[in-house]
């Protein structure tokens, strides 16, 4: 029963009440779907849906859902449905339904009064007040349902009517072209309202009261949470999709279709063929590809990490084990913090100026290695010093009391103790430098249409002299190319392909898909290394 | 060296009223003069700590007897982990901390210019108050000391050229555990993480580290604070033999060990004072103090 007299240790709740109010949950979360898929064009505002025009269909759903909520709230207030609410909902809810009930107001008030009047703002501050006293001042049952469910109505009835139908275009005036269309309003407003009615009705689930704040809230970081993977779900879709097409071109599988590929000697003809991942541009090319950029992505990324990683850990070590806390490394950690918060341009610019000139006066793979290398420094240097300060000093001194010297106590407990975190550093730090353009650019790139001859060969140009400097590799001299680069390149200059890339665009969302492959593989591999460290100094 | 007097000895505080109405001078005159049997292994003379502007530990000269087991007592926060740790220099790695004074152990002054701390910290062992396990297994806990003074080698270098110790460090690492009764617990886990060991398992776990190392004198900071009574009776018997060829210097809490393990007890009172020193059977008997009756007998914190 609503007073709740008795033990809250066991509901008493039966199961087709709670059925009602998890029926409207589950409306509102399958509404909130629904405004999403429409955002990213997966179901169109002028379609159908099932059979149904999809505005109208959205606009019943709201007034079923508004409906539901509202029947629970006043079930619940005459007793017909045992819940355990508060004496008011509360002011975050009055205030959480007095905004959209503003909005509301002002948005009706302007269609009818026309936009910019007086008129709009003062029925928007009467509905937001109506709205905030009807949420605050009755019992809870009824204060978060019955505002929340009226404005799922009115929003459903805007729908169904047709104010708002599939061809709605509202002119902003402010600004030329500026307007909004259904296309974006539709699925907005029935994000907003599923959202609020999903809290409300997760609020009704739990049977107010605290749990019912619990279930509410619950409800609302669980959305908020997914909404986060379905935005990054839907992109990786996005991009995968539009990509393919572009990757499969030309691709066959059968024994001898492949390339050859020479490995210790022995020369293996693989049975795959995948023209786009593994031809550079060449005239005669049946298909074009990008190998060249990805090998050049591949040894940029090594190389930075080769150059910046020893240094980073050695300067962090320096820093925390060595150095007095004081101004010194104050300073060097405001210099490290700038140096990470510097535009990529800038550092661009000081390859191009100062690294060109020094490394054969042209842009080369070993210029571009050492810009992104200068770039993922300072991130390595702020993770390192941060996982080595956050390792128990408990760890050095049992090391120190057993007569151990410090350079042993740091590489044998605290690097250890530290590696996860470093780790860490270098995943987000090469994430950064795989994907970024204009340091590239400025040093190391090639053309829009790389030739297979500039793929680098970095362990097969080394060569080894007598006279100084005894070891010489003209292949990190070379300029080649990398993806991101390359997609730039493609996309800014992408007129003029050669007639073998049928398709440009399906070659610029391949180029996409792999620059994306590529980058989530080394991450791939870091987060793997992590996991192995991290093993180690855990007990299961 | 026993025979040290401290006539040079200054108390300023001597006006500091016991509950017997005796002041802290004539105590102190009564214990400075207390002499043991054999040679003194560590000594302390005027040693004060300060943390910043706390005046940790006032003016303790103590000589602390070579193969025999020193216990130290008193209230919560009274410096007795101070002094401790001021035995083998760890209060040098607290930054706030200075310290005034000697201390000599095996009749060198351990705070002069060019000692050699680790050498130090390798020949006075320490068990910390709480349980510190490295993040590693069981086994490279114990072998870690041994290692990194290279009398263990077993990496694939030491194998190449033509040294394993294998078989001495398994030999080790049983003999460790055994002497701070924790084989037959962790026997069958050796390789596991020692944090995921329980609190009373971890503590003698770091006995067991301290042990590998083969110190002359072994610091104790409460190594049985965290046990049952029949681990805690297996320390103390394991304490007991230690005294056999080691000095051990141990902080209890516990009246009832302190008098059933140690040879001569140190009182230290609130304040950073050391208060008595004696024979453990005199101290708990027939102390000098009030003060200490006091303590002793639980009126007094
Ligand atoms: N690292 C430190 N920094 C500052 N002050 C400290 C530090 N360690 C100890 N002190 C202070 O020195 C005094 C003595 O502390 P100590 O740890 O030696 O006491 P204790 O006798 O070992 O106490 P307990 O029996 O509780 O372990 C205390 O007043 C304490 O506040
Ligand atoms: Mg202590």
């Amino acid at each position: 029963m609503a007073s709740a007299t008795e033990s809250d240790l066991i509901s008493g709740r039966t199961d087709s009440t709670e059925a009602v109010a998890g029926i409207a949950v589950g409306l509102a979360a399958l509404l909130f779907a629904l405004s999403l898929a429409t955002f990213f064009d997966v179901v169109s505002v002028t379609g159908t849906l099932v059979g149904v025009p999809v505005v109208p269909l959205v606009g019943g759903l709201l007034i079923l859902l508004g409906g539901a909520i509202i029947t629970f709230g006043i079930g619940s207030y005459l007793g017909y449905v045992e819940t355990t609410p508060s004496p008011t909902a509360g002011l975050v809810a009055a205030v959480a339904a007095a905004v959209p009930w503003f909005v509301a107001g002002v948005s009706v008030g302007s269609i009818m009064l026309g936009s910019g009047s007086a008129g709009g703002v003062v029925l928007g501050l009467v509905t937001g007040a109506v709205a905030f006293a009807a949420t605050a001042f009755p019992r809870e049952d009824l204060g978060s349902t019955l505002p929340i469910g009226a404005l799922s109505i009115l929003a459903g009835l805007v729908l169904l009517s047709g104010i708002i139908g599939p061809e709605w275009v509202w002119d902003l005036g402010w600004e030329q072209q500026a307007s909004l269309t259904a296309g974006f309003v539709v699925p907005a407003l029935t994000l907003a309202t599923s959202l609020y009615v999903g809290w409300a009705a997760a609020k009704a689930y739990g049977g107010f009261g605290a749990r019912g704040r619990h279930v509410g809230a619950y409800a609302l970081v669980y959305v908020n949470a997914l909404s986060i993977v379905a935005v990054l779900v839907i992109l990786l879709a996005f991009t995968v999709f539009r990509g393919i097409p572009g990757l499969l071109t030309g691709a066959e599988i059968g024994l001898g279709v492949g390339p050859e590929v020479g490995l210790f000697g022995l020369s293996v003809q693989l049975p795959v063929s995948l023209p786009f991942v593994m031809n550079g541009v060449a005239l005669l090319n049946d298909y074009q590809g990008v190998l060249p950029a990805i090998v050049g992505t591949f040894w940029l990324v090594i190389g930075a990490v080769l150059f910046a990683v020893p240094l980073g850990i050695g300067a962090a070590i320096f820093l925390t084990e060595y150095a007095e806390r004081g101004r010194f490394t104050q300073a060097v950690e405001v210099a490290t913090n700038g140096l990470w918060s510097t535009p990529s341009i800038v550092f661009g610019l000081f390859g191009f100026a100062f690294l060109i000139p020094r490394f054969g006066n042209g842009k080369s793979l070993l210029s571009g290695m050492l810009t992104l290398g200068f770039m993922l420094l300072p991130l390595v240097l702020i993770t390192s010093r941060e996982a080595m300060l956050s390792v128990p000093d408990e760890y050095r001194d049992a090391s120190a009391a057993l007569g151990v010297t410090k350079w042993q106590t740091i590489r044998s407990v605290v690097l250890p103790a530290a590696l996860p975190g470093v780790v860490t550093g270098v995943i987000l730090g090469v994430g950064r430098i795989a994907g970024e353009t204009a340091p590239i650019l400025l040093t190391m790139a090639g053309g829009t249409f790389v030739p297979g001859s500039q793929t680098v060969d970095v362990i097969g140009g080394f060569k080894f002299t007598a006279t100084p400097p005894f070891v010489a590799n003209p292949e990190l001299l070379q300029a080649t190319s990398a993806l991101p680069y390359q997609l730039f390149a493609l996309i800014t200059a992408g007129v003029g392909l050669g007639d073998s890339v049928a398709n440009p665009n399906d070659f610029r969302w391949a180029t996409a898909l792999i620059l994306l492959v590529v980058v989530l593989s080394f991450y791939a591999i870091g987060i793997g290394a992590r996991y192995y460290f991290r093993r180690k100094l855990q007990y299961e | 060296m026993s025979e040290t007097t401290h006539s040079e000895r200054t108390d300023t505080d001597s006006t500091i009223e016991t509950t017997a109405g005796e002041t802290i001078e004539q105590v102190q005159e009564s214990w400075t003069d207390y002499k043991f049997q054999g040679e003194a292994k560590l000594t302390s003379e005027g040693l004060d700590v300060y943390y910043g502007d706390d005046h940790a530990l006032k003016d303790v000269t103590i000589e602390i007897p070579e193969k025999s087991v020193t216990a130290l007592i008193g209230p919560s926060g009274c410096g007795k982990s101070t002094f401790l740790r001021s035995l083998n220099r760890m209060n040098d790695r607290i930054r706030s901390a200075r310290v005034d004074g000697s201390v000599q152990f095996d009749g060198k002054e351990i705070y002069q210019e060019g000692i050699d701390l680790v050498e130090l910290r390798k020949r006075v062992g320490m068990v910390f108050q709480s349980p510190n396990p490295f993040p590693k297994s069981i086994h490279e806990n114990i072998t870690y000391g041994p290692r990194k003074h290279g009398d263990i080698e077993t990496g694939l270098l030491a194998r190449l050229l033509g040294r394993d110790d294998w078989d001495e460090a398994e030999e080790l690492v049983e003999q460790s555990l055994r002497q701070a009764a924790l084989w037959d617990e962790v026997a069958d886990r050796l390789d596991d993480n020692a944090l995921g060991l329980s609190g009373g398992q971890q503590q003698r776990l770091c006995i067991a580290r301290c042990l590998s190392v083969d110190p002359e004198v072994i610091l104790m900071d409460e190594p049985a604070s965290a046990l049952d009574p029949i681990a805690t009776s297996k320390i103390e018997d394991l304490i007991h033999d230690l005294a056999e060829d080691y000095t051990v210097v141990i902080v209890t809490h516990n009246m009832q060990q302190a008098a059933r393990i140690s040879d001569q007890t140190a009182v230290f009172l609130t304040g950073g004072k050391l208060v008595e020193y004696d024979d453990t059977d005199k101290i708990f008997e027939n102390p000098e103090s009030q003060r200490v009756e006091d303590y002793i007998t639980g009126k007094f914190g």
